[in-house]
């Protein structure tokens, strides 16, 4: 079947969603972001294509990270529904998502983490799959723990779960965190707090859905996240 | 209208699994040689203090030899080369090195010759975007670079088949981003 390709339009973001580059309490942050205003320009086809296939080139490792039996995580059980869309609201199927966190003691499995807290043998943490037609994927992982950063300031990241994720163009690929309803540290957090405006901030915040016993061993949370692009209107002829 | 989910920080704590082996040689895809000629990137990142970043994520996109992305946007895109996916991911290692090693990128339509960069890494709150050229050309992308800072975007020629693209993120001959 001849498919028509709809081209992907890229407008700028409302940098009020976006996060400061700079942040108060955040020391690399001055050091590492240019100081010359950033250069604007019109995207071009470089630009508004892009990988559609970096699942091809990468090791998928499927979305079930929490272990079973006596191999299982220590932690709270958690199932994450993640649904993938554009900014029209339509799903990003086929897209990769890479996501990775701590384990429940705030504990990465990374050789930049100190020893602040212990290990746990049967968690790695860290997904990679690929969004389904719907723009879904579902992860069974653990609650991730809150760990403090070495600013030695009392500065401690809430419970947050990294993501990377791909979509149809250049411009889409987004690396993001997801944080957790109810956390004390939310309102403190030097990096969830760099996005000013307040619905856009509070979008970063994955909802928690009420148990059903479905599935009976852990809780639900959905989170949404939204790529850059929108299809363009087709032209009639 | 959806509004576009907020970027963060990679942080410093991106999986080492995911760069994988060969995430940085785009010329070899599915076991198969991309055609064209095979080039070597290397180049050092550092930030305002000179330092060297360890562990930064480096992406690039680029089209194959005859200058087609691998993309249906592309309206030759049935003619792209099946063995050329277009992109890679690298590492910095200890002094701020990456290399890729990929195909010379013909010229797109209306564009000169030239390999799409993204960097991520801790501190960096969102992810910083920049366009390696090889030679200074007639490129809508390279033109909105103002006159006095487009030699930053040159790779310099260091021997047959191989290039350096050095990055300064910060600072004096800090390399120019594109706000977008
Ligand atoms: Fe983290």
């Amino acid at each position: 079947m001849l498919s028509i390709p709809m081209p992907t339009i890229i407008q700028p973001r409302d940098e009020r969603t976006q996060p400061a580059r700079i942040v108060a309490g955040y020391p690399q942050t001055p050091l590492r972001n240019p100081r010359q205003p950033l250069v604007k320009r019109s995207p071009t086809l470089s630009e508004l294509s892009g990988p559609l296939e970096a699942a091809r080139r990468v090791k998928l490792l499927g979305g079930d990270i929490a272990g079973h039996g006596d191999k299982q995580a220590i932690g709270q059980l958690i199932h994450l529904k993640v649904r993938v869309l554009d900014e029209d609201g339509a799903p990003v199927g086929g897209t990769l998502v890479e996501m990775w966190q701590a384990n429940a003691a705030g504990r990465y499995l990374h050789p930049n983490d100190d020893d602040h807290a212990p290990p746990d043998p049967n968690f790695y943490g860290a997904a990679r799959l690929v969004t389904d037609e719907s723009g879904r994927c579902e992860l069974r992982t653990v609650k991730p723990g809150a760990y403090p950063v070495p600013t030695r300031d009392g500065w401690w990241r809430p419970p947050h779960v990294h993501f990377s994720l791909f979509g149809k163009v250049w411009l889409s690929r987004l690396v993001t965190q997801m944080y957790f309803p109810g956390e004390p540290l939310n309102g403190q957090d030097r990096i969830l707090n760099a996005v000013p405006d307040t619905a856009a901030r509070e979008s970063l915040v994955a909802r928690y859905l009420p148990p059903t016993g479905d599935p009976h061993d852990a809780l639900v949370f959905e989170h949404q996240i939204v790529l850059r692009g929108r299809a363009a209107t087709p032209v009639q002829p | 209208m959806m509004i576009p989910t907020g970027e963060a920080t990679i942080g410093p704590f991106f999986p080492p699994r995911y760069v994988d082996q060969g995430a940085n040689d785009l010329t070899m895809f599915d076991g198969r040689k991309a055609k064209g000629e095979a080039i070597w990137i290397r180049g050092r990142v550092v930030q305002e203090d000179g330092a060297a970043l360890e562990n930064l994520i480096v992406e690039i996109w680029q089209p194959d030899a005859d200058g087609i992305f691998r993309h249906p946007a592309d309206p030759r895109h049935a003619r792209a080369d099946p063995d050329f996916l277009g992109w890679g991911r690298a590492a910095t290692d200890d002094k701020g090195g990456y290399v890729f090693r990929t195909i010379m990128p013909g010229a797109p339509e209306g564009r000169a010759p030239h390999i799409n960069f993204m960097l991520m890494f801790s501190g960096l709150m969102r992810i910083l975007k920049t366009t390696l050229y090889f030679e200074h050309g007639m490129d809508v992308v390279l033109l909105a670079v103002p006159a006095s800072r487009r030699e930053l975007l040159m790779a310099k020629k260091q021997g047959p088949g191989s290039y350096r693209f050095d990055i300064r993120l910060r600072g004096e001959n800090e390399t120019p981003f594109f706000g977008d």
